[in-house]
């Protein structure tokens, strides 16, 4: 349901990009077949639809596989482990980078990053994204590919009503929480992610970032039950009791994303990549009735916007010519035109100053700047991208459910994930 | 040993080669060796060497993404596993889903196939209709009822909650009714094949058992408990160890519902082993807890042996 | 039961209770199979609503974005070729078992069911190194070979119980006739157990076409199956429940068809032989 937009525009996108002059000089790499591991994400069906445009240009032909995410991490993990060489290109989530470069499974792009440095317009993609889409300890084991944003999306007729200006802090974020709650009349200030597991770990410490808190202390080991985390999932939880769908205790992104677009509700930090999702009329009960803006700071807090995406990563099992064909792909995909092309195309991720400035663009999607001040002022470890992340992740994912389904104290909570998760170092 | 719960009359009767010895008796055993051995090569084939491998690397410590830190630890991983409380928990969990689900299976699939025992157009039809829960891929199942279930937009959760038959957080949301959710998908999902399995033993009864038993003036449920039931021990037996052997190894809807909470409440083996081996790749301590499942459903099984056995015993006195 | 007569009303009770029960087993299915026709918007309502505007956008959507066709190919040959492989290998097997009157045939009977008892977290990527060293991963054989190992050990012990439960006096007295051994089995022993035979094809087919890790860890783009298929689906951030729903037309029909044609031979097999 996603690729509407972007089945809409195939036939003028193809069109567009096939560049038939092109000579089998200027395709060294001609004939090559890459086999692409793609998430099922917004941009899939754009990598899709564009495979043809690239194969006119380099002779090189490109074949998605479009993948669910656990499906994605257990298949290209196996193909490491079994160097069977299968996927040629990886999309990569920002939080495998420290598994995957701990591993040594995929090629180091810093060389070739330094060598076509023009060619790319290096300067012209966010800093860091360069760095969290892909970057762990100087080695780049991705190169950016799809970049999100964290944002505050809100119903601005909801504000209106209420005689409420947007909030400007996390503190008024909550207070307007509990004067747009009417339970009676089925509506909810907030909704965030409670299923135990990923989701509920991932919106929490992006909550708990802009809260101040932190996962990780100064010297990198965790500090799951700092003060600062404490007193900051004391409030989320009775953010969750009252002033969310009651439901959410069991949402992931799938149920709060439907919950806001089902108008239930009038507050939702989320990703920025489904954002024109909520102004399509196939999709979104809310078309006109939203808005997006910065994701509030803590009162008296710098600004850091929680950033989220995807890199494009090389199998370093295969041999050399296919590495630098895929290469050839990345530098593509990854191209001022073919980004502008993927966002017409609905994809939903940025990388590029150019795009998010781009008129035809900013005609499309109004909230770009939004995107374009985010990404100025990001933070890519909120998360941390360290190798133990999945397990720092799992140990989160449980004790903060267990707060705000069950009735576990927050403090004795983060306690005991603090023990589980120092096993882990 | 040589009863295994097969306590017809038909299966009590001497099953061995009648014939004692001689050319013929020779031939039969080499012509049934014929027969069974080529399967019993095949598994030994292809299902032992990674069985054996799985075995090996329990003994390790070992992540797959960080294969220069492998280490050998002999039993440490077992101990570490059945010493931790989560995992401890997790069988609980997975004994209560166990034997609540195949229980309910049970019950309604044998009074589902006593319901399509007689042969028509309409049973034939409804049986293959019936069996549609039984070809969707069991993720998407998980999906679907979560859809279905959940509290604030669901098709169902959104009218139980309002009815009161599940909390406001719906059945999701609180540690028991996520369990009794998680059961009924199992119940709706599997009570088919439970139904197909005894069903296939009830066709396969002696017809004229059942007649005599009419002859004699026995009520419905008289037949049922006196001819039937001991009649059909053997489809049972199959039945529920099949579907405990599976029950067990709950994993899919738990992976898309739930992922195990609220809290631990939902938090099955299975699932803990799955994210242990395919998730985070610590290899080693995933296979000690999947030998350790192992040991744990072939106990069950011998407990189902032992149980069929006195059944047996008792029986033909 | 059996063969008699039933009254009336019995019937319609007996019938009333099994359209129940389909009622209850097939509603979620359709709900399922109902949302490819709507536009996403739709699939969820609040308060929740049963009507909707059709639409086809979502088959346009999986037929662009799936290549339906290779992949009901790929399901039914893994499925099918296994199924046939399992009963051709373990329907011989429960009944030399059967038939042996050794002590130990129960013992072998338990290896066969234990090797269906272990959980695949272990084995799996085990499994996955030994088809890349003989050349199979990514081929419709390397999910036909696992899928057959399980199924054989399931056919073996299904088939080992309903041939014990089976009196070997029919092939007996065909083999005292002057049959042959093979003569004996095929044409005695394995009609008897029919109904047993087909609830056990269909329960293999059924496994091997609903499994989704073998498959999901062991093909490739070409040659997935509908059952992965039907998971791509499942994005980091939405369920595109139009195209799981499309899917699952192409993933349920063709198992009620072969549940159809294969009842046809689910009747009294038994019953034949005894008088």
């Amino acid at each position: 349901m996603r690729h509407h937009r972007g089945l809409a525009g195939i036939a003028l996108g193809t069109m567009a990009l096939a560049a038939p002059f092109a000579t089998a000089q200027e395709q060294p790499y001609s004939g090559v077949t890459l086999n692409v591991a793609s998430m099922n994400d917004q941009f899939s069906g754009p990598l899709v639809v564009l495979a043809p445009s690239f194969e006119a240009e380099t002779g090189i032909a490109v074949k998605v596989d479009i993948l669910s995410y656990p499906e994605l991490l257990t298949k290209i993990t196996a193909d490491f482990i079994g160097e069977t060489g299968g996927y040629d290109v990886v999309t990569m989530d920002i939080v495998w980078a420290g598994q995957f470069a701990e591993a040594g499974h995929t090629v180091l792009l810093n060389d070739w990053i330094a060598r076509d440095a023009e060619e790319i317009g290096v300067d012209d993609i966010y800093p860091v994204l360069m760095q969290a889409l892909g970057n762990y300890e100087g080695a780049q084991v991705a190169f950016p590919f799809a970049g999100y944003a964290n944002v505050l999306a809100y119903r601005p007729d909801l504000y209106e009503a209420a005689g409420i200006a947007p909030p400007q802090t996390m503190e008024e974020l909550v207070a307007a929480a509990r004067a747009l709650t009417d339970r009676e009349a089925n509506r909810y200030g907030w909704v965030a992610n409670g299923q135990r597991g990923p989701a509920v770990a991932q919106d929490w410490m992006q909550y708990n970032a802009q809260m101040g808190g932190s996962i990780l202390d100064a010297e990198g080991m965790p500090a799951l039950n700092s003060p600062e985390n404490v007193a900051s999932l004391t409030v989320y939880k009775t953010l969750f009791d009252e002033t969310a769908p009651p439901g959410a205790v069991d949402y992931d992104w799938g149920g709060r994303e439907e919950s806001f677009r089902q108008g239930l509700v009038a507050n939702m930090q989320t990703w920025s990549v489904g954002a024109a999702g909520y102004d399509n009329p196939d999709l979104s009960k809310v078309v006109g009735n939203n808005a997006l803006m910065l994701a509030p700071p803590g009162a008296g807090m710098e600004p850091r916007y929680g950033i989220g995406g995807w890199g494009l990563a090389i199998n370093a099992d295969i041999d050399e010519t296919r590495q630098a064909a895929a290469w050839e792909y990345i530098k593509w995909v990854t191209s001022p035109e073919v980004q502008k092309q993927m966002a017409e195309l609905g994809g939903g991720g940025y990388i590029r100053m150019s795009t998010l400035a781009d008129p035809d663009l900013n005609a499309l999607y109004p909230f770009l700047p939004v995107i374009h001040e985010s990404f100025l002022n990001g933070d890519g470890e909120y998360r941390p991208r360290i190798p133990e992340y999945p397990e720092i992740q799992d140990i989160l994912g449980t004790a903060v459910n267990a707060v705000l389904a069950g009735d576990v104290d927050p403090q004795e909570a983060l306690d005991a994930a603090q023990e589980q998760a120092m096993e882990l170092f | 040993m040589t009863s295994v719960g097969l306590a017809t009359p038909a299966g009590r009767r001497r099953t061995g080669a009648p014939f004692a010895a001689g050319t013929f008796g020779q031939r039969r055993r080499l012509f049934l060796l014929a027969l069974g051995l080529p399967s019993l090569l095949y598994v030994i084939a292809v299902a032992l060497v990674p069985l054996a491998q799985g075995m090996w690397l329990s003994l390790f410590e070992y992540n797959l993404l960080r294969p220069d830190r492998r280490a050998f630890v002999g039993l440490d991983n077992y101990l570490e596993q059945i010493s931790d409380p989560v995992v401890q928990q997790a069988l609980w969990n997975t004994l209560v889903f166990t034997v609540l689900a195949v229980g309910i299976e049970f019950l309604l699939g044998l009074g589902l196939a006593l319901l399509l025992w007689r042969d028509s157009l309409f049973n034939r039809v409804a049986l293959a209709l019936m069996l549609v829960p039984v070809a969707v891929t069991p993720l998407v199942v998980g999906l679907v009822f979560r859809a279905l279930l959940t509290a604030d937009f669901g098709m169902i959760g959104h009218f139980a909650a309002q009815w009161g038959l599940s909390g406001e957080r719906g059945f999701f949301g609180y540690p028991n009714s996520a369990m009794g959710a998680l059961i009924f998908i199992d119940v709706w999902q599997w009570t088919p094949l439970m139904a197909l399995i005894l069903l296939a033993g009830l066709k396969a009864l002696p017809q004229e058992a059942i007649e005599a038993a009419d002859v004699a003036g026995a009520s419905p449920w008289q037949k049922l408990r006196l001819v039937i039931v001991p009649m059909l021990l053997p489809a049972i037996f199959l039945a529920l160890v099949l579907r405990t052997m599976d029950a067990f190894r709950i994993f899919d809807s738990v992976f898309v519902t739930t992922k195990g909470g609220p809290d631990n409440a939902t938090n099955v083996l299975m699932f803990h082993a799955v994210k242990e081996g395919l998730e985070f790749f610590n290899i080693g301590d995933a296979s000690a807890l999947s030998n350790l499942m192992l040991a744990a459903i072939g106990l069950i099984a011998a407990g189902f042996v032992l149980v069929i056995r006195r059944a047996d015993r008792r029986m033909l006195g | 039961m059996g063969g008699r007569a039933v009254p009336l009303p019995v019937l319609a009770l007996q019938r009333g209770a099994i359209l129940f029960a389909l009622l209850v087993f097939l509603a979620p299915v359709g709900w399922l199979v109902t949302t490819a026709w709507k536009p996403a918007r739709e699939i969820f309502s609040f308060p929740p609503t049963l009507s909707f505007t059709p639409t086809w956008d979502n088959f346009a959507t999986v037929f662009r974005f799936f290549d339906v066709a290779q992949l009901s190919a790929n399901s039914l040959i893994i499925s099918g070729v296994g199924t046939l492989l399992s009963l051709a290998l373990g329907i011989p097997c429960g009944y030399a078992l059967a038939r042996s009157g050794w002590r130990g045939a129960v013992g072998v009977a338990y290896f066969f069911l234990a090797l269906r008892m272990v959980p695949p977290v272990a084995t799996l990527i085990p499994f996955y190194l030994f088809m890349r060293d003989i050349g199979l991963l990514g081929t419709w054989w390397a999910v036909i070979l696992l899928d057959t190992t399980l199924n054989t050990a399931f056919v073996v012990w299904m088939m080992f119980a309903w041939f014990r439960a089976l009196p070997p006096e029919m092939e007996e007295a065909a083999l005292v006739d002057g049959a042959s051994q093979t003569g004996a089995f095929l044409r005695i022993a394995v009609p008897m157990v029919k109904p047993g035979t087909v609830a056990c094809a269909l329960l293999c087919f059924m496994l091997s076409w609903n499994s989704f890790l073998f498959p999901a860890f062991l093909t490739t783009a070409d040659t997935k199956t509908l059952s992965v298929a039907l998971l791509t689906a499942y994005g980091t951030k939405d369920i595109t429940w139009g195209t799981m729903g499309a899917l699952a037309h192409f993933s349920t029909l063709p198992i009620v068809l072969l549940a159809l044609v294969l009842n046809r031979h689910f009747v009294q097999g038994l019953t034949r032989g005894f008088h």
